[in-house]
């Protein structure tokens, strides 16, 4: 009962950034299982699983069985067709959902529905809807509970002819399913399931059902479906006929894994060795990483062994002591055997004891193997293993003698600040004598740790200065890396899988090895135009903007946001924008506020972005946003998975995508005013223009000027008109006949007015007969009123171009294709 | 600028303004925006004219252009305005500023009518610039300002109803003569005076021509009331030149009344286009000076910030910049006060005639 008081304390609003809490729940259940009844158990926790009141539990029911119809249908490569249905009747609701997904094989009936935590895909990588929440049995037993009433299944898998109903209600001291009737049936359906469910309930959470119906067939474009309820029955086509990618399960990374989940791995595995069970089961890990994690795994197991070097440079004590211990061997080989050993160890030393190469006692014994075997070679005298467990012991004794020299340069070098020569003499001193008497002078770096404390604290007290916090872990850092991991054999999976001690250590050293990134090609966001289309099936705007990030990490597991506007158009403009939460393409209907999807929206300035904002609030304007995470596990912040945690990676993700699209946004709103600021210009000057040539003209007494030259001008456009040759004074004319290799009789004028670059405007003038002569780079065609001559002229801003033509005098039509009308002046 | 020859004005001033309009035809039927350049008309832009010892505009233009619709729209304006002015001079008819502004609502575009009448007034001085025509001369008429002069002058003026000799004190009563619209229809027959005095504010010149200082000391009294209008400024331009009387101006303490006496000594920065017609260079400060508020112990206020803002602007004035203006500027901004002309009554009602102003004016070598 005691898991039963800590884990049900009723509070979901608990942050857990981790989502340690489905996979710890998972346990706990289990836990509870085997003490309390299941029934007891979802009473007491019912507001975490979704439950909590008569309106919510009826969306609960709804959306885990619409979750779980989506991603069977999906699995099976079959575009999901589901069909929800309310009513309302004396007693109680009930709750029909039907989908066309591959059916459920009758023997797999009761697991799916009746047992709590079936298949518990709990630690699980895989981007799934059913990661989130208990599943469908938690329906089924809060329409047990409530109504007393069994639930009805139908399901027919693919290939069968008939279909399997049955009646299952849960035993609830056994939390297992009991069918209370069972038989075969005829169904007109090919292949599907349906489950009807009576059970307390009311409408009072009408807005969120339809909400988490609505967003569902924005975020499944793919999905039809169909709602029949109190007050509102409607059917949501699908939008597009292309299943998302298949999404592929990836094993767990270690940095991701729980301890709860690794213990059930471990006891669970094929393999013997911790290195095979880290290589299989485990994404990204190799040879190398499985060595790493393995290492550090050791050092806590084992703590690492103390190296040293050597401080007396002279070989000859140490030759003498290797000979003392060698009896009975031939005088020569004797030497050589002591003068290699020295040789090995000192080569290198008498430099600075910074930098003199040291050694553990497990590694002088392997240069003592080694030379031993060398000089048996040589000399044919065999150095037994006796004789080199004696020979590394006084070799290494050796070498440790010193260690309060390698200690003493160790600890200068980490503490630049200290320069107390006294100081640090007494704490290497000190700190030496805390091996003297352990084994291979073995530490885990909290023995070392506690080590350096004392040493510190006792010289503290004798020196009358203070050693810091940040130098003893400096100093204890600095003896840690030189020492040496041991090649001591790790326990077997078995052994480590039934000591929590053992999995927590081995935990520790999984987060800590250096990793590559889980892989992120098993997600499937909707991607930009998905979202762009499932906005456009809801929403009737102006303009559609999404933005798909692409894969990011947080804790072990590879994620990706994205994030979709719909703005302006029928969107009402004065209240606070809607955001539209998603997770692995679930709606998120209740708890917005404490949704980091939301936090996100209100800390971004979107003034920037052009609506209004009062600080540090959802902005107000036109506008639907659309914020999807998918990822291989979700956190969220409570177990009823209503709101996503604030875990600074993700929420650092959903802030780009969301300014992306915002930017996107921006522009358009941009030049959406510069369209309309253009427009207001061009009325008022078409207004204001012909007004003052006529007043000028009537002061001046001289005839109304042409004003499409001004207006084109004005209006930044492109200018098309026709000019008679005749007209040209003389230079002009030569020039344009020059040019065009014939003597045209009529110039089409084409003039750039333009401040943004480059046109190429299409020009097609219709003439009654066929034009004698067409310039180069004109084409020519007949249609039933005469023939068109056509021009594509590329002409950069402020040029004027003149396209020559002989039309015999015959009336000449002009058209401008290809720039916007608003573009183009065209003056007859 | 032809202003005194009258019978060739109208043809002057319209074929000045049919110069403009073509112009803007011209720019029409070649296909450019129309535009229309003028002196940009800041106090960065004026200039000291030696010959002439008044400020005017400097080298500086800006280009009005129909490229923007509150440009073309100043331009139709400008159009429409053109093509009433033709009318009215043809006709010769005249009518007032405030006319043109209410008669805008009546022409058959709404973008033509003027807003307010800053941008009919401002419109017509941009007309006077780009034609080199006063107003005047194209029958634009000010509202009265109800500026007057009193003093020893006989003058004659051509009105509607035919020529009037009035004597500025004998003619008139207490008010003065009130000084018409278009000053170049006034001629001086005969003076008995010794300066002229120019006086800002309505109570003070009451105040002189009660104590009879216009008679003691053969003073021509003009108010100013407040910011002199063109008229104002130009019958003191005619009194100094043409009768070669020294003018005085008399004004409260305030970077305000510094500013009258500058559009009456050296031209005003909105019309320095006609400074040589309209400034009075010899014209001198009598006060009130910062110096005298000091000296007199006047009773004050303090200043304002728009009064400190307005001081400071000063400094960097062109017109200010003597050693003289410098110090009563800086003597000023340092004791934080100003003063009116009415504040010299503090010290009994004839201490500005018996007092102030004789020592002044005796300072100033003003006195014969």
């Amino acid at each position: 009962m005691n898991q039963q008081t800590t884990f049900g304390n009723g509070d979901d609003s608990v942050e857990d950034p981790d989502g340690e809490g489905v996979s710890s729940m998972a346990e706990e259940m289990a836990a509870a299982q085997r003490s309390i009844s299941v029934a007891e158990f979802f009473e007491r926790n019912k507001q975490m699983l979704g439950f909590d009141s008569r309106s919510r539990s009826l969306v609960t029911a709804v959306k885990e069985g619409v979750d779980n119809s989506l991603d069977a249908a999906e699995e099976a490569g079959i575009l999901p067709d589901i069909s929800v249905e309310i009513s309302e009747g004396d007693d109680f609701y009930t709750l029909v959902i039907e989908d066309n997904g591959p059916g459920i094989l009758p023997d797999q009936i009761p697991n799916v529905f009746g047992q709590l935590l079936y298949g518990s895909r709990f630690h699980v990588r895989e981007q799934n809807r059913g990661q989130q929440g208990l599943g469908i049995s938690a329906a089924v037993l809060y329409s047990q509970l409530t109504s007393g009433n069994p639930a009805r299944i139908i399901s027919k898998s693919i290939g069968h002819d008939t279909a399997h109903r049955c009646e299952l209600m849960i035993n609830t001291d056994e939390n297992e399913p009991q069918l209370s009737s069972d038989e075969e049936v005829e169904w007109e359906r090919d292949h599907g399931t349906r489950i009807e469910l009576d059970m307390e309930a009311n409408m009072r959470a009408r807005q969120q059902m339809l909400s988490y119906i609505r967003y569902n067939s924005i975020v499944n474009p793919h999905a039809r479906i169909s709602y029949d309820g109190p007050k509102n029955t409607f059917t949501l086509e699908r939008a597009s006929d292309e299943l998302p990618p298949e999404t592929e399960e990836i094993l767990p990374h270690p940095h991701g894994i729980q301890i709860g989940p690794l213990q059930k791995m471990l006891a669970s595995t094929d393999s013997y060795s911790l290195s095979g069970f880290l290589g299989s089961e485990f994404s990204r890990v190799g040879e190398k990483s499985s060595t790493a994690i393995l290492d550090g795994f050791r050092d806590r197991l084992f703590g690492r062994a103390g190296a040293w070097s050597a401080t007396d440079t002279n070989d000859s004590a140490l030759i003498d002591a290797i000979e003392d211990v060698v009896a009975n061997k031939p005088p020569g080989a004797k030497l050589t055997f002591a003068e290699q050993i020295a040789d090995r160890l000192l080569d290198g030393s008498g430099a600075s004891p910074l930098t003199a190469p040291r050694y553990a006692t497990h590694e002088v014994r392997e240069i003592v193997a080694e030379v031993s075997e060398s000089v048996e070679e040589d000399t044919g005298t065999v150095f037994g293993e006796t004789v080199q467990r004696k020979a590394t012991k006084v070799a290494w004794a050796n070498l440790a003698e010193g260690r309060e020299t390698d200690l003493r340069a160790l600890a200068d070098e980490a503490t630049s600040a200290q320069k107390n020569g006294d100081l640090l003499t007494g704490l290497a001193q000190r700190l030496s004598n805390k091996f003297k008497d352990v084994d291979e002078h073995r530490a885990t770096h909290d023995t070392l740790r506690d080590f350096v404390d004392r040493a510190a604290d006792t010289t503290e007290t004798r020196t009358d200065t203070t050693i810091g916090e940040t130098a003893r872990e400096n100093i204890t850092e600095a003896v840690w890396d030189e020492m040496r991991t041991v090649p001591d054999d790790v326990p077997k999976v078995k052994a480590v899988a039934d000591d929590r001690d053992l999995v927590s250590a081995l935990l520790a050293s999984m987060r800590e090895a250096d990793l590559i990134s889980p892989p992120s090609d098993c997600l499937s966001p909707v991607g930009e135009e998905g979202v762009k289309a499932g906005l456009k099936s809801e929403y009737d705007a102006e303009l559609y903007a999404a933005n798909t990030r692409s894969a990011s990490v947080h804790g072990g597991d590879p994620f990706i946001a994205e994030a979709g506007i719909a703005y302006g158009g029928e969107i009402d403009e004065n209240e606070q924008i809607d955001i539209l939460r998603f997770a692995n393409r679930v709606p998120l209907v209740y708890q917005p506020g404490a949704c980091a999807m939301t936090t996100v929206t209100k800390r971004i300035q979107w003034r920037n972005y052009k609506l209004s904002q009062s600080d540090g609030s959802i902005p107000k304007g036109p506008v639907v946003l659309f914020v999807h995470v998918v990822s291989t596990n979700i956190p969220f912040t409570s177990e009823s998975k209503d709101a996503v945690a604030s875990v600074p990676e993700i929420e650092d993700e959903i802030e780009q995508a969301i300014r992306g699209a915002a930017r996107k946004m921006k522009s358009h709103i941009k030049s959406a005013d510069k369209r309309r600021e253009r427009q207001r210009k061009e009325t008022a000057i078409a207004d204001i223009f012909p007004a003052f040539a006529s007043k000028i003209a009537s002061t001046t007494g001289r005839e109304k000027p042409d004003i499409a030259d001004s207006l084109a001008r004005v209006m930044n456009n492109v200018l098309v008109t026709q000019r008679k040759t005749d007209s040209f004074d003389e230079d002009t004319l030569s020039e344009l006949h020059d040019e065009a290799g014939f003597k045209a009789d009529t110039s089409i004028e084409v003039w750039n007015f333009a401040n943004d670059g480059t046109s190429s405007p299409e020009i097609t003038v219709t003439v009654k007969d066929e034009p004698e002569e067409i310039g180069d780079g004109a084409t020519i065609s007949e249609n039933g009123d005469g023939y068109e001559v056509t021009w594509t002229p590329t002409i950069s801003s402020d040029e004027r171009m003149r396209l020559p033509l002989i039309t015999d005098g015959s009336r000449v039509e002009l058209a401008v294709d290809g720039l916007p009308d608003e573009r183009v002046t065209v003056a007859p | 600028m032809s202003v005194d020859d009258n019978t060739n004005d109208s043809n002057d001033a319209q074929a000045a303004l049919m110069d403009l309009a073509d112009q803007f035809h011209t720019q029409l039927a070649t296909g450019e925006i129309p535009k229309m350049e003028l002196p940009t008309r800041t106090k960065s832009n004026i200039v000291f004219d030696e010959d002439s010892d008044v400020w005017v505009y400097g080298d500086r233009t800006s280009t009005r252009t129909a490229n923007s619709v509150s440009g073309a729209r100043k331009l139709l304006r400008a159009a429409y305005t053109l093509n009433f002015l033709v009318q009215q001079v043809e006709e010769d008819r005249s009518s007032t500023l405030r006319e043109l502004y209410y008669l805008s609502e009546s022409w058959d575009n709404d973008h033509a009518a003027f807003s307010k009448q800053g941008q009919s007034n401002n419109l017509v001085e941009d007309l006077e610039i780009v034609s080199g025509v006063t107003r005047e001369q194209f029958n634009m008429r000010p509202e009265e300002s109800g500026a007057t002069v009193l003093g020893p002058l006989e003058i004659r003026e051509e009105t509607r109803r035919g020529e009037r000799d009035i004597h500025c004190q004998k003619d008139v009563g207490e008010g003065g003569y009130q000084i018409p619209s278009d000053v170049d229809h006034v001629e001086f027959l005969d003076h008995d005076a010794e300066f002229v005095l120019c006086v800002e504010t309505g109570g003070m010149r009451d105040r002189l021509v009660e104590n009879g200082f216009d008679d003691d000391y053969g003073a021509i009294i003009v108010h100013l009331k407040g910011q002199p209008a063109r008229a104002t400024r130009r019958i003191t331009k005619r009194l100094c030149t043409e009768l070669e009387l020294p003018v005085g101006v008399f004004t409260d303490a305030d970077p305000w009344s510094y500013r009258i006496h500058a559009s009456v000594a050296y031209g005003s920065i909105k019309s320095a286009h006609l400074s040589e017609h309209l400034a009075t260079p010899e014209a001198r400060y009598i006060g009130i000076r910062p110096e005298d508020i000091v000296q007199y112990d006047l009773p004050t206020d303090p200043l304002s910030d728009s009064d400190i803002n307005a001081l400071e602007s000063e400094l960097d004035d062109p017109r200010f910049d003597s050693g003289e203006w410098r110090e009563q500027i800086e003597l000023q901004l340092e004791v934080g006060k100003k003063a009116e002309q009415q504040a010299l009554a503090s010290r009994g009602l004839d201490f500005v005639t018996d007092t102030y102003l004789p020592t002044r004016l005796d300072e100033m070598d003003l006195l014969s």
